[in-house]
């Protein structure tokens, strides 16, 4: 632990290596912010990024902060302080990361000095959750109000339809659009109250189409990794969703986004790979380890490249009219459902997502995945301590053995590396790449 | 151990009676069987369209293998079990299926188990997780689409009148749950925990009618009793669900008396009475899912959210409290510090007990329970 040679991970774009500069920009802009004592939400994957810009809101997002600690390994502290405090160390380590770094920052009266991130994350003023994908993601905020600090809180509950109804169904589309309206107005009521401010309908509609064009280059760069050799692997893509979570509905995320896009499109033509001899070609599922992204590139050095992970995906293209933007936000979100639905939902958690990004591949998909992808195998990483979304591995395994794709599901985390070892791991790919080899050459 | 214990870490002996007899009343009343998990969905609703309602519940410490060729092994064991036991065909009596959507894993189990084992009826009850106007109005929605789906399975209209008659025999049993509580209350309780939870598991899978002539027969029984019970500490039982009384077995055993509950088979469900007349929709509102107290649902931060417990702890003058959560059960994994660090303001001790579904290894526990009920 702490010691993994996976722990370093490369990456192979400009775009994405040039985050390094762009972020601490952004990071001392929110500091200074702080400093004035401007009102500061801690926010749930889930909540539209866009509406915490339109009220001009400063915004942590205690999932992401986690992940950052995972991966300058600090995050075994902070989940050890809250396993002291009674937390589980079966729920899930985002949550405890977050539990231990709230117990020392209360301890303290100030951030502790081990985060990650200058000044880590400041005090809230208000948490602004979201029931999207999973349970623990209600009870998270309702503990760090109740334990750490005392302010008010807003959960939205987007549920979703399960997937033997049909969405398509007036009755049952209006039910959960119903659902969805009442509790986005909900929850802007809840935020004008919190900051004192109207919400300015013009401005979040610029900021939507802001957001929404980064969206389309994002999916555009994601589907040419159709290509071969893949011209983008895991170690950008896991990086690259930053942008859309701390710059959303800025211009400057538009650009990194086009960017990108312009460098992925030059790659692909230029045949230019991120290995030198692209000789496998995966799909990844489930939430990466954090803390060994390195995983990824010990992998391309046996030429496996990863083309496609099934969470932060942003799937298909949003046709929602942004004229009424609150409407689009509801549309959007009903959409991505409706795809979801579509594409086999039997083993997906609530599916609704109105913070675009979402972490699941429906079962029907997966045909036309390990057809148009040209996936040879794939990677899941049973995470521990977040089954919602290593639920549906094994049927997803299932499902990928009847069209002849091996699968490798191996137990770890995303923010907690006591279930890693390196030897254990190196032993597990060795063996799956010697089983896609044998399935490839027996031209399945 | 002695060896009428010896049931208590196999197969709980009444469920293949209750097999035996749903069989045979499937075949003696011709109405279809419809499990179900949790209880956001009124049972009265299954009943009401000429069903026979079946709380499905599993075998702790049962095998799940089975379960390993479509879940992951992360995952309540409770849930594991029952899907197992669908896979082995221990539920063959089925003709529908009912998943409340209370916490993610029995969501997530509806989707796997009727996607490879379907049956002829499915329904997945979709409950919102706060108690916002609008969350009242989509679970009130959601009742009209599964009284829908409830007709057209079955063909049988769900009459006001027969749904009115269903609540009435419901509330007949809740009136007499209460009663029996009631002896617990007093000191020492005249009925056991563990007599309590298999009268309340009996009644999970059989008609409402037959299950008032069970508590009603109970009820005199144990009204005849004089204090059979040791002194013991009061104690009360909380956490995930308890599907069999093996834990309350060797409270009992460690010298404790098991008075109240919290947990899902238990008061929470017989609490009140469903009012009648009035409007039907609205007591089932109130009655699933408002007034029911399930971790799952958000109800605001702060302590305040254990009121009910704190008064159920000194209406039963208990003197301890019996915490039990089954690995990767996140809803009671998230309150515990909350609750463990409200009790000790309040000065009752508690105990947690972490355990995998399976009450094993027993000596172990049971050592600890006697340490536990010692110092009470
Ligand atoms: S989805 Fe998983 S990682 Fe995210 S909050 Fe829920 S349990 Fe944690
Ligand atoms: S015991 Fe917990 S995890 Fe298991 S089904 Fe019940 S609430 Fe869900």
């Amino acid at each position: 632990m702490g010691n993994s040679e996976m722990a370093r991970a490369n990456r192979h774009l400009d775009t994405t290596r040039k985050m390094k500069e762009m972020l601490p920009r952004f990071f001392m802009r929110m500091m200074e912010r702080r400093f004035n004592n401007e009102p500061l939400a801690w926010c749930m994957v889930g909540v539209p990024p866009e509406l915490l810009k339109a009220f001009d809101l400063l915004f942590e997002w205690p999932e992401n902060f986690s992940t950052i600690c995972a991966s300058r390994l600090i995050a075994p502290h902070f989940i050890e302080v809250a396993e002291t405090d009674g937390y589980s160390t079966e729920l899930c380590s985002y949550v405890t990361n977050t539990m231990g770094y709230c117990k020392l920052f209360v301890e303290k009266g100030e951030a502790p000095p081990e985060s990650p991130l200058p000044g880590g994350m400041g005090t809230p003023s208000m948490l602004l959750g979201s029931g999207f994908i999973c349970e623990p993601r209600w009870k998270w905020f309702q503990s760090i109000a109740t334990r750490f600090f005392n302010v008010p809180v807003y959960s939205s509950d987007p549920l979703a339809p399960p997937w033997d109804v049909d969405p398509r169904d007036p009755r049952i589309e209006n039910h959960y659009l119903c659902l969805l309206r009442e509790d986005l107005a909900g929850q802007i009521k809840f935020l004008e109250r919190e900051t004192g401010k109207k919400l300015d309908r013009h401005h979040l509609r610029e900021i939507l189409i802001l957001s929404h064009q980064a969206l389309a280059y994002w999916r555009d760069t994601l589907s040419l990794r159709k290509n071969v050799p893949t011209p983008m692997g895991s170690t950008d893509y896991f990086h690259a969703i930053i942008p859309q979570m701390y710059l959303v509905g800025e211009q400057e995320a538009v650009d990194f986004y086009r960017e990108m896009y312009e460098e992925v499109k030059e790659r692909s033509a230029m045949k230019k790979g991120i290995v030198e001899d692209e000789k496998y070609r995966f799909i990844w599922f489930g939430l990466p380890p954090w803390f060994n992204m390195g995983v990824f590139n010990y992998l391309e050095s046996f030429g496996a490249v990863f083309v496609y992970e099934s969470t932060y995906n942003v799937g298909d293209y949003f046709e929602v009219d942004v004229s009424d933007p609150l409407e689009a936000i509801v549309r959007r979100t009903w959409q991505r459902a409706v795809w979801m639905h579509d594409y086999g939902a039997e083993a997906m958690p609530e599916i609704c997502n109105p913070a675009v990004f979402g972490g699941f591949v429906g079962s029907s998909l997966l045909e036309e995945l390990v057809r148009d992808f040209k996936i040879d195998g794939a990677i899941m990483n049973l995470t521990r301590s977040c089954r919602a979304i290593s639920f549906g591995e094994v049927h997803t395994k299932n499902r990928l053995a009847k069209l002849g794709i091996p699968s490798l599901i191996f137990e770890s985390d995303m923010a907690d590396p006591r279930l890693w070892s390196d030897a254990q791991i190196k032993t597990r790919l060795h063996a799956f790449l010697e089983t896609v080899e044998k399935a490839k050459q027996g031209g399945r | 151990m002695e060896d009428s214990d010896n049931h208590l870490f196999k197969e709980n002996p009444t469920i293949a009676e209750n097999n035996r007899r749903i069989r045979r009343l499937k075949k003696e009343s011709g109405k279809p069987v419809i499990g179900y998990l949790c209880c956001f969905a009124p049972p009265e609703m299954i009943s009401a369209a000429g069903a026979l309602p079946f709380r499905l519940t599993g075998i702790p410490g049962g095998d799940n293998s089975e379960a390993d060729a479509y879940i992951e092994p992360y995952g309540c064991a409770y849930a594991r079990n029952i899907l197992a036991r669908a896979v082995r065909g221990d539920y063959d009596f089925l003709d529908g299926l009912v998943i409340s959507h209370s916490c993610d894993m029995v969501q997530r189990l509806y989707g796997i188990w009727n996607y490879y084992h379907p049956l002829p009826y499915s329904y997945l009850f979709n409950v919102p997780h706060q108690l916002t106007p609008w969350a009242q109005r989509f679970y009130k929605r959601e009742l009209i689409f599964f009284k829908d789906s409830l007709e057209k399975f079955t063909g049988q209209e769900i009459t006001e009148t027969a749904l009115r008659k269903e609540i009435d025999s419901y509330n007949h049993n809740r009136t007499l749950i209460r009663d029996l509580y009631a002896l617990r209350r007093v000191n020492p309780p005249l009925i056991k925990g563990s007599e309590m939870l298999n009268l309340l598991l009996a009644g999970g899978v059989m008609p409402a009618e037959d299950f008032s002539f069970l508590l009603e027969t109970t009820l005199a029984e144990i009204r005849r009793r004089h204090n059979e019970q040791t002194t013991g500490p009061r104690i009360l039982g909380w956490g995930s669900i308890m599907d069999d009384p093996a834990l309350y077995r060797l409270i009992e055993k460690a010298g404790g008396s098991v008075v109240a509950d919290d947990t899902c088979i238990g008061m929470r469900l017989w609490e009140k009475n469903i009012p009648l007349p009035g409007d039907l929709y609205n007591g089932f509102l109130e009655q699933y899912f408002i007034d029911f107290q399930c971790p799952r649902t958000d109800r605001g931060p702060g302590i305040k959210r254990f009121d009910y417990l704190l008064e159920r702890i000194d209406q039963y003058d208990i003197d301890g409290v019996v915490g039990y959560i089954i690995s990767f059960c996140d809803p009671h994994k998230f309150d515990y510090p909350d609750l463990r660090d409200l009790l000790k303001k309040e000065g009752i001790p508690m105990l947690l007990i972490d355990d995998n579904y399976s009450f094993e290894p027993a000596e172990a526990l049971m050592t600890r329970l006697e340490a536990f009920i010692e110092m009470l």
